[in-house]
């Protein structure tokens, strides 16, 4: 099965047409409770959306199904014209096997909000870890890369550091060097600076804001409206597992037009 | 004030609370203690030149090396196996997992001594065995069950496939302990479960895993003792010999003693640069090891230089 069979698939265009994100009728249970009930959402190449709502609204869900981290119940999510997790044959749905779903990930970098550094390895490690593993590239040259990486997001210096000997928002820059890595064609951050101590999340905040100013595809769950307002191209509003409510920020921030987003922003701004 | 600017200028040296207790129970013990020893030593009984006459006498370190040889393999047994089984139970493939379960429910739940001596007369109930191809294809290896179960391949695989049932279940509670978000951040970057498993999940599981493997490895080093009933001369069963010819009982045991604890002496030495080696990135900075403590300790008293000079060594 070639790659090019599947990217016609579903969406009826081609890869350099589709949109970086589709997600069509999202449902995702948690044995009887249903997280996410029919999620419908597009995310542009180069755009950067962002995913607001009360905690339990099922927008970290929602990002973990787009990498499969989580598989959904029903409904479909292509990234980059390619349906996650599945192949489709013959009108069903296969199962990727692991070798393949692992490719798929590999091109969508994650950020988590606890960092997820791997502890017994140092910042440099933890960033050419997968470039070696999963790409096959020289340690050489990934090692090339990941300095200029951690250069990039200000830590040019801690290369050599435990996690345990960082920061929070140290930690979390490194991450996203890691996610970097790796190439992605997208990046999904799940409420990167909610574990970070108020004075530490403008840096993560600055490496993100660069990030999209260079074209990044992003989709960020965040409780940070000011970053919305100035990085996001988008916003999308969730709450009980439906899309409220989604626009340009000025529209949804500042002229919401449902009333669980005015409730919502009225508690948070 | 003079009196202030003295006290916060300079580093507190202050005078530390006196600890009669301590001094007290020090003392007690340390009688308690000399006598014991004054009196092993005065004890004729012990015979100590026996015990001397023996400690390096061939048949000792015959039956030595035998037990050292035999808890080494059978820990290297236990912990591989051991291992495999630990990730096997924890698969999401239940063929896999049960057969792990089934596993460490037979080994565990049966006294390895009976074990032992199930294997050693494993000829009894298997008076032919053969390795081949099943259900009437062609054997690969055949020949009797006593020529292929020797006394000593009865001894390794009976404590190597017993340890491997309680290692399974330390390894998996050294995985369970590393936390969810490294395994998914390993998948996240596109590493498969097996990539992992063997470079995030395993070397931080370590950790937890290192210490109660030392504990099972000084355990094996004495439980291998246990091999004396088939009539494998270890260390126990050679001054057993000994002293079923002399009957000088006591001052063997004691030379068996001696050589058990100065080995699980070292292995807990082993164990000790074993976890500063896995505790890498947890601790913020590692602590001297007692070697690095005394070289502090001694140039500080030397040059009068306060102790803790970070003194690369080891």
């Amino acid at each position: 099965m070639s790659t090019t069979d599947q990217r016609h698939q579903g969406t009826g265009g081609t890869a350099a047409e589709a949109p970086m994100v589709l997600a069509e009728g999202v449902h995702k249970r948690f044995g009887l409770n249903e997280v996410l009930k029919g999620i419908d959402m597009t995310v542009n190449r180069g755009e950067v959306v962002c995913l607001l709502g009360p905690s339990g609204s099922g927008k970290s869900t929602f990002l973990r199904c787009i990498n499969h981290l989580e598989p959904i119940n029903r409904g479909r999510i292509t990234v980059d014209g390619q349906i996650v997790g599945y192949r489709e044959k013959e009108g069903r749905l296969h199962e990727l096997p692991e070798k393949v779903a692992v490719q798929q990930r590999a091109d969508i970098g994650m950020v988590f909000q606890r960092f997820n550094l791997f502890a017994h390895k140092t910042a440099l490690d933890n960033i050419t870890e997968a470039p070696v593993l999963v790409r096959g590239i020289a340690r050489k040259d990934a090692e090339k890369r990941a300095l200029e990486l951690l250069d990039r997001v200000g830590l040019g210096d801690r290369g050599k550091a435990y996690p345990s000997q960082l920061s929070g928002g140290q930690q979390q820059r490194v991450a996203i060097a890691r996610a970097l890595a790796m190439d992605p064609k997208l990046m999904l951050f799940d409420e990167p600076t909610s574990a970070l101590d108020p004075e530490l999340v403008g840096d993560v905040l600055d490496v993100m804001r660069d990030l999209a100013k260079a074209g990044m595809t992003m989709v960020v769950v965040t409780h940070e409206i000011g970053f919305a307002r100035e990085v996001g191209d988008r916003v999308v509003f969730m709450d009980e597992g439906v899309v409220v409510e989604s626009g340009p920020p000025s529209q949804v921030l500042d002229a919401p037009q449902e009333t669980r987003t005015r409730t919502f922003l009225s508690k948070v701004l | 004030m003079a009196h202030d600017t003295a006290t916060t200028a300079e580093d507190i040296k202050a005078v530390p609370v006196r600890r009669y207790g301590r001094w007290a129970v020090a003392v007690v013990v340390s009688v308690f203690v000399a006598s014991l020893l004054y009196s092993a030593a005065r004890n004729e009984r012990f015979k100590w030149d026996v015990v001397g006459d023996y400690l390096f006498s061939g048949r000792v370190m015959d039956g030595l090396w035998l037990t050292l040889w035999l808890s080494t393999v059978a820990v290297v047994i236990g912990v591989i196996l051991g291992t495999l089984l630990a990730v096997m139970r924890l698969s999401s493939n239940p063929v896999l997992s049960t057969i792990s379960l089934v596993y460490i429910w037979f080994f565990r739940g049966t006294p390895v001594l009976v074990q032992l001596i199930g294997w050693a007369f494993i000829g009894a109930l298997y008076p032919q065995i053969s390795f081949g191809v099943p259900f009437g294809g062609p054997d690969l290896i055949s020949g009797s069950g006593n020529d292929i179960i020797t006394p000593i391949t009865a001894a390794i695989l009976g404590l190597g496939l017993n340890l491997a049932a309680y290692q399974s279940e330390i390894v998996r509670a050294g995985l369970l302990s590393v936390d969810e978000g490294q395994v998914e951040a390993g998948k996240a970057l596109g590493l498969t479960g097996s990539q992992t498993m063997r470079r995030i999940v395993l070397p931080q599981a370590m950790r937890v895993i290192i210490p109660p493997t030392g504990n099972q490895a000084i355990d094996m080093l004495k439980t291998s003792s246990l091999v004396s009933v088939i009539a494998v001369s270890d260390l126990l069963y050679s001054v057993q010999l000994i002293y079923g010819q002399n009957y000088q009982q006591i001052p063997l045991l004691v030379v068996a003693c001696i050589w058990y604890l100065f080995f699980t002496t070292l292995l807990s030495i082993g164990q000790y640069y074993l976890e500063r080696h896995f505790a890498k990135g947890n601790v913020r900075t590692l602590p001297p090891t007692p070697l690095q403590r005394i070289r502090a300790r001694t140039s500080g008293m030397r040059f009068g230089a306060s102790g803790g000079g970070g003194g690369a060594g080891a």
